[in-house]
């Protein structure tokens, strides 16, 4: 990128250069940390462009991005919008309602269509875990997972990091900032492709995880915090899965709440929506546990007065409003360094 | 035309045999070959000569006679018996057919197949099950094509179908398979009443309540992959259900048996172990897939189930290991029942070794690409095993893990040994022993095991390309499947080492 309007990324004095090296980005698993901290340097920059008055910068001049949303969403179709917009990308948007999907049409002959038509960088919502690997494997460009099933959002959990760092005092020091701060994370686990995106990014962090919620809803989740106890993962710390919410919460620095979906009743995991709210709601006084100057972060949509008490979100240690922001200055970062990265390779694996 | 795999070249099983699939084979003689007959329990150095369809003669090498003939050489074996196949047809013939499952049978080795009745129509009448006979007599291949009946009219766990009908009509058995039969009370009625017509009930022990909407065996894999977990509560519960009708249903009929098909989990394999030992009439068999692969072949990892298990006998962490080298979510991998742990996997196999499991059956489920290149969650369930059953057999054999006379004897007399049982059966060809038998029709496979060939979606001759091996090479290349006397399978690189 030759204009100066262009972003790029600066290497902090003594750090590593990392290039990056993903031709698509699926979920954070194969992330490494160094890859981590270069988003975030890449998000800072487009937080940059964001605060000027035209927030528009060419940088994706003339590329074609595509988002492919087979589940409802407005806000993170719409940011991943903006971000593709303000690099000055072309943007085409394909809700399945109103397409050939309706007609049975197969994600494969979807994606090979979108590809024939132009499309570059796709960004997908699916409501299946792991179609974006499907997508990835016919699709001669890069994949953005928006979001698969219950298993990954990896720019919401990245986002979620960067927003922990900028508002966490002393947090936006480079080298694992999040070290030993304490973060819960409270709803419905088990059906969350926010909190397993998460997983991976916060115990990569250094971050002292916890997730909470009620049992039928953490299904699971123990034999994954306890197949790494003893950090048998290289690069990720372990992370704590409990029922007691006074314990999650107590002295916590980031007090997350996950959406619970009224479905939930109806499979027998949850007797009602009331005693969800007794139980685990984030209210002010749960979250009077935290420490003082903790924050209150949700990724939307809420339903306020179930997980979260209406004036919880809206309260000075939330930093909702900014989740959203950042969120696309992060879609901005990842679509910019997807674009840098090289085209496909025959017979490529796609992780 | 005589044969010496001692002469050079890849086995050197060659000239070529002669004949067109299903001629009969006029002579073929092998010298030097490795020889299990499981019905015997004999193996070791030996001659064999085929004279018209005749297996004329057998002759055992002694010792000083073997030269450098091994086990691991050039091995043949009685004709495999895959008591657990799906060929699709009527109804869903794009993804597989009498034909072309029957040829993907004789390049597995096998010369007689059981299928399934799970085709549509169902088998649930006579009428199918001759339709069947005829695909497979138009086929020109000698494999037998054995049928299963359906428990239930058009498997819909209603009410029983025509079983009387279909004994007469010479099914093996009755099977909702697919899924298992649906109500304890229908289960009790049709082991009473395949037990009065003495044959067995086959079940598919899953409870669907515990697995609507289940991905992926209920473990850490499937934790972090974010897939709906197939609980083993969901086949242990279901085991333990159709032993605790058996029982009852013994009272009324004293001949009713119950045979339970691709079990998958530790638990459910030691239910069946304890039922045997207080002798209930159940047998059990395991597949190819659930003895070598884990769950975290879907995570991405791509090595054996038996090099993913720790010291301790608990599965390896795949992650931990970074032994993740495929891209996730395969679904080659989709199958009913799940990809278990590797202890289940060791589970399958330490039941095959103590005679828990009567057989390996593969499980044979062709899908086409339209039903599996979709997403995880939405692909058809099963694999398409029958042409990788040995080269999988021999990786365990390869490994140590599994005696190859075991692998054989699990291949044949095994599931002969079921079918026999079947009184239904008595005088069918399925009934008779499967040795070397001198004097008897040849039903036989030759294979090297030393030679190793690549599964590709042109190497199988199944239209069902599903399976988790394409791209991996296995050992023990079939080179000759005569199956009755006839000419089921020559490998088309016989000829050359003549050449």
């Amino acid at each position: 990128m030759e204009t100066a309007a262009t972003p790029a990324p600066s290497t902090p004095a003594g750090t590593a250069a990392v290039a990056w090296r993903h031709r698509h980005l699926l979920d954070v698993d194969v992330v490494t940390w160094p890859e981590i901290e270069l988003i975030m340097r890449t998000t800072d920059e487009m937080k940059g462009i964001l605060a000027r008055p035209i927030r528009k910068v060419p940088a994706l001049n003339g590329r074609r991005v595509t988002t492919l949303f087979y589940e409802a969403s407005t806000r993170t179709r719409v940011s991943f919008e903006t971000a593709a917009r303000n690099l000055s990308a072309d943007v085409v948007s394909i809700a399945t309602g109103t397409s050939s999907v309706t007609k049975g049409e197969s994600l494969v002959d979807t994606v090979r269509t979108l590809e024939a038509l132009g499309a570059e960088i796709l960004v997908m919502r699916h409501g299946v875990s792991g179609a974006p690997y499907l997508a990835a494997e016919v699709f001669g460009g890069h994949v953005l997972n928006g979001g698969d099933g219950w298993h990954a959002h990896p720019t919401q959990a990245l986002l979620d990091l960067y927003t922990m760092r900028e508002r966490l005092p002393g947090a936006s020091l480079p080298g694992g900032s999040l070290r030993g701060r304490k973060v819960a994370i409270v709803g419905d686990i088990l059906h969350s492709r926010v909190a397993r995106s998460n997983i991976w990014t916060l115990t990569a962090a250094g971050a002292d995880l916890w997730l909470c919620g009620p049992a039928t809803l953490l299904r699971g989740m123990d034999r994954w915090a306890t197949a790494w106890d003893g950090g048998a993962i290289p690069g990720h710390g372990r992370f704590n899965v409990t029922s007691d919410i006074e314990a999650a919460l107590r002295d916590a620095d980031v007090v997350m709440g996950l959406r619970i979906q009224r479905e939930r009743m109806q499979g027998g995991l949850l007797p009602s929506l009331r005693e969800y709210a007794a139980r685990f709601q984030l209210n002010a006084e749960r979250v009077s546990l935290a420490r003082p100057e903790a924050i209150v972060m949700h990724p939307g949509p809420m339903n306020e007065g179930v997980e979260i008490a209406p004036d919880v979100a809206v309260s000075g240690r939330s930093v909702i409003t900014d989740q959203v922001a950042n969120g696309v200055a992060v879609r901005m970062a990842l679509l910019y360094l997807l674009a840098g990265a090289r085209e496909a390779a025959p017979g490529e694996v796609a992780r | 035309m005589t044969a010496n795999p001692g002469g050079g070249g890849r086995g050197g099983v060659g000239p070529a045999v002669g004949p067109a699939v299903g001629e009969t084979v006029g002579r073929f003689e092998l010298e030097g070959a490795w020889l299990v007959d499981p019905a015997s329990g004999r193996e070791g150095p030996g001659e064999i000569v085929v004279t018209n369809g005749i297996l004329e003669s057998v002759a055992w090498l002694e010792s000083d006679e073997a030269g450098d003939v091994t086990e691991h050489g050039v091995v043949v074996a009685p004709g495999f018996f895959d008591f657990h196949a799906h060929f699709r047809e009527p109804g869903f013939e794009d993804a597989e057919t009498v034909a072309t499952g029957s040829a993907a049978a004789a390049h597995g080795g096998f010369t007689t197949v059981a299928l399934m009745p799970n085709t549509s129509p169902a088998v649930d009448e006579p009428g199918v099950v001759e339709r069947i006979r005829s695909a497979a007599r138009a086929s020109g291949s000698p494999v037998e094509v054995m049928v299963y009946g359906a428990v239930s009219a058009g498997r819909a766990g209603e009410q029983l179908a025509a079983m009387g009908e279909l004994a007469d009509a010479g099914v093996l058995g009755f099977s909702d398979d697919g899924a298992p039969v649906r109500t304890p009370g229908l289960l009790r009625s049709a082991l009473v009443y395949a037990g009065m017509l003495g044959l067995p009930v086959i079940d598919h022990a899953e409870d669907v309540e515990l697995t609507a909407g289940a991905e992926a065996h209920e473990g850490y894999v499937a934790s972090v992959m974010g897939l709906a977990g197939w609980p083993v509560a969901a086949e242990v519960g279901a085991v333990a259900r159709d032993l605790a009708v058996l029982a009852e249903a013994l009272a009324d009929a004293p001949r009713a048996r119950l045979h339970l098909t691709h079990l998958s989990t530790a638990a459910a394999l030691d239910l069946v172990r304890r039922a045997k030992a207080a002798g209930l009439p159940v047998s059990c068999d395991v597949t190819p897939h659930h003895l070598s692969l884990a769950d975290e072949w879907i995570a991405g990892a791509r090595r054996w189930a038996w090099e993913a298990l720790g010291a301790d006998g608990r599965p390896r962490d795949p992650w931990a290991d970074r032994a993740l080298v495929a891209a996730p979510y395969n679904t080659s991998l989709r199958v009913n029942p799940p990809l278990r742990t590797a202890a289940d996997a060791a589970a399958c196999l330490a039941a095959l070794l103590d005679g828990t499991a009567d057989a390996v059956a593969t499980d044979h489920a062709p899908h086409t690409v339209v039903d599996k290149e979709v997403e995880f969650g939405k692909a058809a369930t099963g694999i398409s095993g029958i042409e990788t059953a040995l080269g999988v057999l021999l990786c365990l054999a390869d490994a140590g893990a599994l005696p190859l006379s075991r692998a054989i004897a699990a291949l044949t007399v095994g599931p002969a040994r079921l079918a026999a049982a079947a009184a239904g059966t008595a005088g069918s060809s399925a009934a008779r022993p499967r040795g070397l038998i001198e004097g008897a029709s040849a039903d036989l496979v030759v294979f090297d095991r030393s030679d190793r060939w690549r599964v590709t979606p042109e190497s199988l001759f199944s239209k069902g390309k599903n399976s988790p091996f394409v791209g991996r090479e296995l050992p023990g290349r079939v080179l000759l499947t005569i199956a009755a006397g006839r000419l089921a399978y020559e490998d088309p690189g016989i000829g050359d080492d003549a050449a």
